[in-house]
């Protein structure tokens, strides 16, 4: 691609498919927010209940380029599409056209054009919190709690007392309890204010771990009682990519 | 009725869900008529309750506006308020229209022609001062915020976008955009099949956008000569004034000469006319001002009340659209925006 402006290519393939897919559970359209930096974005599903903020610094990319602040929307399953397009190898170039396009050249050979949208989204802000609880684990162990959790209840609650931490689930069918503790490569850390309880929505968690999936490393959970939960996935080659979730509040 | 630019403007279909979490102004005279228009019997009456008092208003406000919440959408009505005098002329051709409609309904009557009964009464539609206080408290108890504007509804419909407060206006006539709406929604509905009036056949009716600044980009005109152009059609101001000028014509003068004062055709008729009066009336429109939108709870209770108790619309029915209302607005509630102050 020459002549511009604006111009990101990655180093293989992964990072740039988790990221999109985890987008892809919230929204139908995502604005990207291009710098000098490098690339962000931020959204929240319709109801506002989830929020995933990515921060993507040029220095992550293979070659970066981006001469004036531009924003992009696009309709995130047709650039999912294109993306899944790609082998595991393949680096992905995107970069915007003169005729206003979003291109995307995946590998050597393969160059895709798609149509912007108009990008509408406000400024979104990030939740204030300060949390009392942080557990890390391994992605494909939280993905399994999940599951389990999910054969009885639409929602997970998360107890933590240091160093233990219990994963349950309550529904119309039964109830789970998964009990855990610090373990090397499963359960990373543990650290816990007291005892700290929050309940969270299965629906948007299984997805948005489902979609990161492996790509993620170990993943972090920062939460407390009866506030927000906030996820950091930790993916190779990504600044920040966190996810945000309202807590279920019993009425 | 409102200036007839319609063949002139590209329209982009849309959906509802495209709106969620935004607010939009919703001329209220203009929905509460379609309502009294559509929402009738084969007979062409109104609904009414027990005590005889129309309720198609409020039966029309209360399931669109469920629907709208449902969605996430946040409306505001606006209310007209005196009528302008230089809109006089069209108002009294539209009295004198209903008056001769109410005569042949009930000449249809006697002679028990349902279909012309049911078309007459609609072409008589009227709103009455009690129908706007029913439809503001139905608005009130679902906690939708309205406003009274102090002349023509859409022109202060249309402020609210341009002061960023919100979104686009709602509406059927193309006004708004004269009186400088950043967006136009019409159709504001459900996408669905409606009757066309006094035929037998139905059409498609789905939610249509239109935005001003791409209609001006792509006639290559200014918000001044737009109005220009409206004035040229014929607007509530200056009905009938130009013969033989419709929409395409009006525009090809407008590009042509850019203002009505250089266009030769026009010229003794334009002097009939107080064109520099309805210009000001669309660019600097008297508005009503309103420093925060605010949407309250809904009144679950008090709905129930007022809609089953006392104008006999179906408890189940009603039951039944409140649960779904508090199903999703409770989950709503659910949200991480409390988080962010």
């Amino acid at each position: 691609m020459n002549k511009l402006s604006f111009s990101a290519k990655t180093n293989g393939s992964d990072s740039l498919k988790a990221i999109i897919s985890a987008i892809s559970t919230l929204v139908e359209e995502a604005t990207f927010v291009a710098t000098a930096e490098g690339i962000t974005f931020r959204g929240m599903d319709p109801s506002h209940v989830a929020l995933i903020d990515i921060s993507w610094p040029n220095s992550t990319f293979e070659k970066y380029q981006c001469d004036d602040d531009i924003k992009f929307g696009v309709r995130i399953d047709e650039f999912s599409k294109l993306v899944k397009r790609a082998n595991k190898k393949d680096s992905i170039e995107i970069g915007i056209s003169n005729e206003n396009m979003l291109v995307v050249q995946v590998g050597n050979s393969k160059k895709y054009k798609i149509r912007l949208i108009e990008s509408s989204s406000t400024d979104t802000p990030l939740p204030k919190i300060s949390y009392d609880a942080k557990i890390e684990l391994n992605s494909s162990i939280l993905d399994k709690i999940l599951g389990d959790v999910q054969v009885v209840s639409d929602y997970l609650t998360i107890k933590s007392f240091s160093p233990n931490v219990e994963f349950s689930g309550k529904g119309d069918l039964g109830e789970v309890t998964i009990s855990m503790e610090k373990k090397e490569n499963e359960i990373m850390e543990v650290i816990s204010k007291d005892v700290v309880i929050g309940t969270y929505s299965l629906e948007y968690l299984n997805p948005v771990v489902k979609a990161v999936g492996t790509t993620a490393n170990s993943i972090t959970c920062e939460y407390s009682t009866a506030k927000p939960l906030r996820m950091e996935f930790k993916i190779t080659n990504i600044g920040r990519i966190h996810f945000y979730l309202a807590p279920r509040v019993e009425n | 009725m409102g200036v007839e630019l319609k063949s002139l403007i590209p329209n982009e279909k849309t959906q509802l869900n495209k709106f969620s979490s935004k607010i939009v102004a919703i001329d209220a005279y203009n929905a509460i008529y379609q309502f009294l228009t559509t929402i009738r019997g084969p007979d062409g009456n109104q609904l009414t309750d027990s005590k005889g008092r129309i309720t198609s208003h409020i039966s029309g406000l209360f399931y669109r506006n469920v629907n709208f919440l449902s969605i996430g959408i946040k409306p505001i009505y606006v209310f007209d308020g005196k009528p302008l005098e230089m809109k006089s002329t069209e108002i009294k051709k539209r009295q004198i229209l209903k008056s001769r409609a109410t005569l042949n309904y009930e000449k249809a009557k006697l002679n028990f022609n349902i279909g012309n009964m049911k078309k007459f009464a609609q072409q008589s539609t009227s709103i009455k001062d009690s129908m706007i206080v029913d439809s503001k408290h139905i608005l009130q108890l679902l906690g939708i915020p309205y406003l009274q504007a102090p002349s023509d509804g859409e022109a202060t419909a249309a402020h609210l976008t341009l002061t960023d407060q919100a979104y686009a206006v709602a509406s059927q006539d193309f006004d708004s955009i004269l009186f400088g709406a950043k967006r136009l929604i019409r159709n504001f509905t459900l996408s669905g099949k409606r009757k066309i009036p006094n035929k037998k056949s139905y059409v498609e009716i789905e939610p249509e956008i239109i935005e001003t600044n791409k209609i001006l980009t792509q006639y290559n005109l200014t918000r001044r000569q737009l109005v220009d152009v409206g004035i040229l059609i014929g607007t509530d101001f200056n009905p009938n004034s130009f013969h033989g000028i419709g929409p395409k014509k009006a525009l090809k003068l407008m590009q042509k000469h850019s203002k009505l004062e250089n266009i030769p055709e026009i010229e003794g008729e334009l002097q009939k006319i107080k064109f520099n009066d309805i210009r000001k009336i669309f660019l600097e429109p008297n508005v009503t001002n309103i420093s925060e939108i605010k949407f309250n709870e809904i009144d679950y209770k008090k709905i129930e009340e007022y809609l089953v108790n006392e104008r006999d619309f179906s408890m189940e029915r009603i039951k039944s659209s409140l649960n779904k209302l508090k199903a999703v607005t409770d989950r709503k509630k659910q949200s991480l925006e409390k988080w962010f102050t």
